[in-house]
């Protein structure tokens, strides 16, 4: 059940029934989904030698009919406004047109019409809508993504857009999957509920013959929720080292990009960091700050073994291996100095902004208790000069979403502080966040400190000892997934759709975040599915989010919210 | 993994507009009496159905349209298609005599030698033919076209460096193997031992033979293993060298997976930046030209030629009366 895999399996049809040179036509969603499961060097084996966009196709006039177009689009009106201005005037030798989700009738009479050429030789419905960045993680990459923040009242036909956005995703993983859901929703959040019942009015009234498949003996279960009930985790900066690199630099498309952090030599200004391509990543990528250093250190060493024994070529056979071996060592050259790249990057950027001090405290108010002792180190790090803007935007929201209730006071300090010190804050996003996320609206137990049970285990986590201050966090959504896989999921919380409900407990079971996810919820999916409890977990989400982003959101959604605001 | 055949739908609704499409172009030259009424009350002042012809024009242009010929380096990258073809089948053509002549015989194994330096000869000149003609693809065309040409060459280059890796490897384990056969157990050579009992058998049948004689032949003996070591390396350093050669070369047309060109998304990328920076070059250009100091200068050298033209015209009017 990767979608990695599923995603493959998609092209690797759509390719190979048709012989001849070819060339694939992509829209600006469809080239993100097939760059990140298949690679230039494949595509070429496969005979397809031009790659483009569809529109910038339209602009050029020459006429290919050697070569036949395979076009890979989303069903949008854009994309099919186009497709008729290319079949009345066709290029190319024969076109094959394959759609990423479902097509509405009048599209394909649209379609008809225009093609009076009659190049079009087949038209179907191949559900890889959504980009597969690591085998059980996805993501939708929505433009407009702030959306989620603002009730439905404010842009109603944007709201929709996003929702049909997203209902086709979560629509497309499944019908890859080959599964229809039962669907929970997180009863706190009007847009999780929203989504969760489009969904299931798609699967199972609207196209229920399309999504009728053989029933396994416990359904999968789709969870739907909703950012907001975890504000924390996106806006901690994170230590291991996939979630590193997007929280600190940037993550897009599993593709790095290096221009905007300083002067790189041209085959190091963007890089791949791909689970699938990258063996040393694959081992690395949720390993600590630490230990990446280690290994790098070592894979380092090893490369330099091999460089010099190169470079000791004195009889005619260590020619002939050195000949041989010039590709992998070429491949390993590469590797290791993106590695390096990235880390010294990374360690220049937590020098700078003084993060290793910055973190503990983030990481003490996440976890810890002790009020007073909070206050104190937030004060002193707003007063610290070489702190920079956003992480004392950060601290200030941590501290206010785990203490908003205790010492409003000392709350209202930390405001006027924050103001005094941060030219570029926007007065009012801190208490917009707890206006969204406060204690109020949240339904998980965020700190631990609701139930009696997560109390005594984080008494007996305060005894233990921690082995790295600097990780100590766990996301909420490790708890949401502890009590799926212990049944314990309560219905007044997470209530069913309609009249669904579960016998036992799932075998799959997707997890959307509205709003989006983090890499740090990825990485706890990933090590929960190594752990071999039965259960397989996917998480997906509108977007990948880092602090940054998440802030964007925010701010975004507050400009938009604040005129009906101050007219109320 | 789900998916749904919408073709039928779609030729469906295709052929019922191509049948709409089609009475009405061959009716209006038809007697078909209601139809031709009713075109003209639709279309009474339009003359929009005057381009109909009589026939059909649909198939006709259709198959002249699908018969498009492709471009002339076409050819040429099948021919390097169809050398890599015949390059893998000789290989394993190779790869049987190799198993035939590491295995004990009788015979003098000369001829297996003979096919098999014959054979990896030939697969070498394939090879370094093909590289050549892939190197000539890059000639000139239009801007696209250059693109699917370099793919072309690129995968070709790849086929072309894997298959020239598998035949030095093929070749590299031939040798290690009849190595390993002619020094035998004991890691002695045997052959130099046969022939170092063959000279003691002499020693003792000729040893009132005089000593230079046998030690001239001793030395000859000597220097003709020499000289066939010096060749069989000669020879590898020979292969090893044109397969350098031509890895060489290819490295540069081959895709290093798993960096950041074997990513779609960057490949688009930079033909767009390539486009959009030639149209930038190209507009610059234009407007340099336009602002240009030259069209200034000739612009005032007209008006100054007319103004003394006119003065002319003046002085022969006002002073030569």
């Amino acid at each position: 059940m990767s979608l990695v895999t599923a995603v493959r399996d998609y092209i690797n049809r759509m390719l190979q029934d048709i012989s001849g040179m070819k060339v694939l036509i992509l829209d600006s969603h469809t080239v993100s989904t097939v760059s990140v499961a298949y690679s230039q060097s494949e595509l070429l084996q496969k005979e397809v030698f031009l790659v483009e966009l569809v529109d910038s196709i339209s602009k050029s006039k020459e006429s290919m009919s050697h070569l036949k177009a395979v076009f890979f689009l989303r069903p949008t009106s854009e994309n099919i406004q186009r497709l008729r201005r290319q079949l009345a005037s066709p290029r190319f030798g024969e076109y094959h047109l394959f759609f990423s989700n479902l097509l509405k009738d009048t599209q394909i009479h649209n379609l008809a019409d225009s093609d009076e050429q009659e190049v079009v030789q087949q038209v179907q419905e191949f559900y890889a809508d959504f980009v597969a960045i690591d085998p059980y993680h996805f993501t939708l990459n929505v433009p407009s993504n702030h959306l989620y923040i603002l009730p439905a009242v404010v842009d109603p036909p944007s709201l929709q857009n996003f929702c049909d956005r997203v209902v086709d995703g979560i629509a497309a993983v499944f019908l890859a999957f080959k599964r229809r859901p039962i669907i929970r929703y997180q009863r706190t959040s009007d847009i999780a509920k929203r989504i969760a019942q489009e969904t299931a009015k798609l699967m199972y009234q609207q196209e229920s013959g399309l999504f009728d498949f053989r029933r396994t003996e416990v359904s999968p279960l789709l969870l739907v929720i909703d950012r907001r009930d975890d504000p924390l985790t996106p806006l901690l900066n994170q230590w291991t080292y996939q979630a590193m690199v997007h929280e600190l630099i940037g993550i897009q498309d599993n593709k790095v990009d290096l221009r905007s952090t300083g002067k790189f030599p041209t085959d190091q200004q963007e890089v791949v960091l791909s689970s699938e391509q990258d063996s040393f990543f694959k081992a690395n990528m949720y390993e600590n700050f630490g230990d990446i250093g280690m290994n790098i250190k070592r894979l380092v060493d090893e490369f330099q073994q091999i460089a010099k024994s190169n470079q000791n070529i004195q009889t005619i056979e260590d020619m002939a291996k050195f000949v041989d071996n010039y590709p992998e060592y070429k491949k390993m050259q590469g590797n290791v100095s993106k590695h390096v790249t990235l880390v010294t990057e990374m360690s220049k950027i937590v020098e700078e902004r003084k993060l290793m001090l910055v973190s503990q405290t983030e990481q003490e108010l996440a976890c810890n208790g002790g009020q007073v002792a909070a206050f104190e180190a937030v004060t002193n790090l707003l007063n610290n000069e070489s702190i920079s803007d956003i992480d004392r935007l950060r601290l200030v929201m941590l501290y206010a979403l785990r203490y908003e209730k205790e010492s409003p006071v000392q709350l209202m300090q930390l405001f006027n502080k924050l103001a005094s010190r941060s030219a570029k804050y926007k007065p009012g996003l801190v208490q917009f966040l707890l206006k969204q996320a406060g204690v109020d609206k949240r339904t998980g137990d965020l700190y631990g400190n609701r139930d009696f049970l997560n109390i005594a285990r984080n008494m007996a986590r305060g005894l233990k000892g921690v082995e790295n201050v600097y990780t100590q966090h766990q996301p909420l959504l490790f708890q949401t997934m502890e009590s799926i896989i212990k049944g314990r999921m309560r219905d007044v919380d997470y209530p069913y759709v309609g009249n669904h409900f579960q016998q036992g407990r799932p075998q799959e079971v997707v997890i959307f975040i509205v709003g989006g996810t983090t890499y740090e919820e990825s990485r706890s999916v990933a090590l929960q599915n190594a752990s071999n409890s039965g259960i397989r977990f996917v998480l997906g989400g509108s977007v990948v989010l880092n602090s940054k982003r998440f802030l964007k959101d925010l701010e975004e959604a507050q400009r938009i919210a604040r005129p009906s605001t101050t007219v109320l | 993994m789900a998916t749904r055949n919408r073709t039928a739908m779609y030729r469906k609704h295709r052929d019922a507009v191509k049948s709409v499409r089609a009475p009405l172009s061959s009716s209006a030259s038809g007697s078909g009496g209601p139809v031709i009424e009713m075109a003209s009350l639709l279309s009474s002042n339009r003359s929009s159905y005057a381009p109909l012809s009589t026939e059909d024009p649909g198939p006709s242009s259709r198959d002249a349209f699908t018969v498009g010929l492709p471009p002339a380096w076409v050819d040429d990258s099948e021919e390097v298609a169809v050398n890599i073809q015949q390059a893998r089948v000789k290989m394993t053509e190779l790869v049987k005599v190799h198993a035939k002549a590491l295995m004990p015989s009788f015979g003098d194994g000369k001829e297996d030698q003979h096919m098999i330096e014959a054979l990896t000869l030939e697969i070498t000149d394939i090879l370094r033919r093909s590289e050549k003609r892939l190197q000539k693809l890059s000639a000139s065309g239009s801007a696209e076209d250059s693109n699917i040409r370099k793919n072309v060459q690129r995968s070709l280059a790849t086929d072309l460096q894997n298959l020239s890796m598998d035949l030095r490897r093929k070749q590299s384990t031939y040798l290690k193997r009849l190595q390993q056969q002619k020094e035998g157990p004991d890691g002695v050579d045997l052959e130099m031992n046969l022939s170092g009992n063959k000279s003691r058998l002499e020693d003792d049948e000729f040893n009132d033979m005089s000593i230079n004689d046998y030690q001239m032949r001793k030395l000859k003996k000597s220097e003709q293993i020499t000289g066939e070591r010096e060749r069989e390396i000669q020879q590898v350093v020979q292969s090893v060298n044109d397969l350098a050669q031509i890895m060489k070369d290819l490295s540069v047309l081959v895709i290093d997976q798993g960096t950041i060109v074997d990513r779609i998304d960057y490949n688009i990328q930079t033909v767009a930046v390539s486009v959009d920076e030639g149209l930038k070059q190209l507009q610059k250009a234009e407007r340099t030209q336009k602002k240009g100091g030259m069209v200034m200068c000739a612009t005032v050298l007209v008006i100054m030629c007319f103004f003394m033209l006119v003065l002319l015209i003046l002085k022969e009017i006002f002073f030569s009366s």
